[in-house]
């Protein structure tokens, strides 16, 4: 991503143009600059990140259970 | 999550996927996160054949069914049935022969691009092909994506970003 390309995403997700699909995604909550980030990454980098959140959740989900079976 | 050695297993059987679902989103941009991956799958007996022998290795059962029961990953098996939901030693893998809003694998084919990860390079749902297939399974978590896909592709359509 270009310093050109970072400024006009973030532009844009900043002051969506009214009626469009990024506005929408705006108003219902969606976080727009993880996608902004998301994007600099290169796909391999994006990957890893899939991973290291796949795992991150079997954990949380793991942990989850463990506690539920104490109670 | 192994998500490498994954794609390695498939890749060097040769067989014929493309990765589509949540991890299809998080590759494309998207901030989603999932556990498991999901594939379409061709349905000839050749790739069946491929898929049961890539897979192999890795202990194929079927998810959330009893230990011990009997089942084999084999292409008898993937031909009688179509979308199998699986536990193997690399993680959770789901392969589906046909995908919501897609007649077939060649038509989630033609949806797809070629992306390169860990030097190999996958078939990937495009963000197009994504939208679709959440669209037409109009489930609410699907129809939630969908307006983050949407907003996703005009971010990158705009910024001329990949």
């Amino acid at each position: 991503m270009t310093p050109k390309q970072r400024k006009l995403a973030y532009e844009l997700i900043s002051n969506p143009p009214t009626g469009s699909d990024i506005a929408a995604a705006k108003e219902y909550g969606i976080d727009l600059t993880l996608l902004v980030e998301n994007l600099a990454l290169t796909p391999t980098e994006r990957a890893l990140k899939l991973i290291e959140g796949a795992n991150s959740l079997r954990l949380l989900r793991l942990a989850g259970s463990a506690h539920r079976a104490k109670l | 999550m192994k998500l490498e050695e994954v794609l390695r297993a498939l890749y060097n059987e040769d067989v014929e996927v493309v990765l589509i679902g949540g991890g299809a989103m998080q590759l494309q941009g998207s901030a989603y996160t999932t556990e498991d991956l999901d594939f379409c799958y061709a349905r000839t007996k050749q790739n069946m054949a491929r898929l049961a022998r890539a897979l192999a290795p890795y202990h194929p059962r079927l998810r959330g069914d009893p230990e011990g029961l009997p089942f084999h990953f084999d292409a008898s098996t993937i031909e009688r049935g179509s979308n199998f939901t699986l536990e193997t030693d690399l993680g959770a893998l789901d392969f589906l022969g046909h995908v919501a809003g897609f007649t077939d694998y060649d038509a989630v084919k033609n949806a797809s691009e070629t992306i390169r990860i860990f030097g190999i390079e996958c078939q990937v749902l495009s963000l197009a092909g994504l939208i679709r297939a959440k669209e037409a399974a109009g489930r609410k978590k699907d129809l939630e994506a969908v307006i983050e896909l949407k907003g996703l592709l005009q971010i990158r359509k705009k910024t001329k970003l990949k």
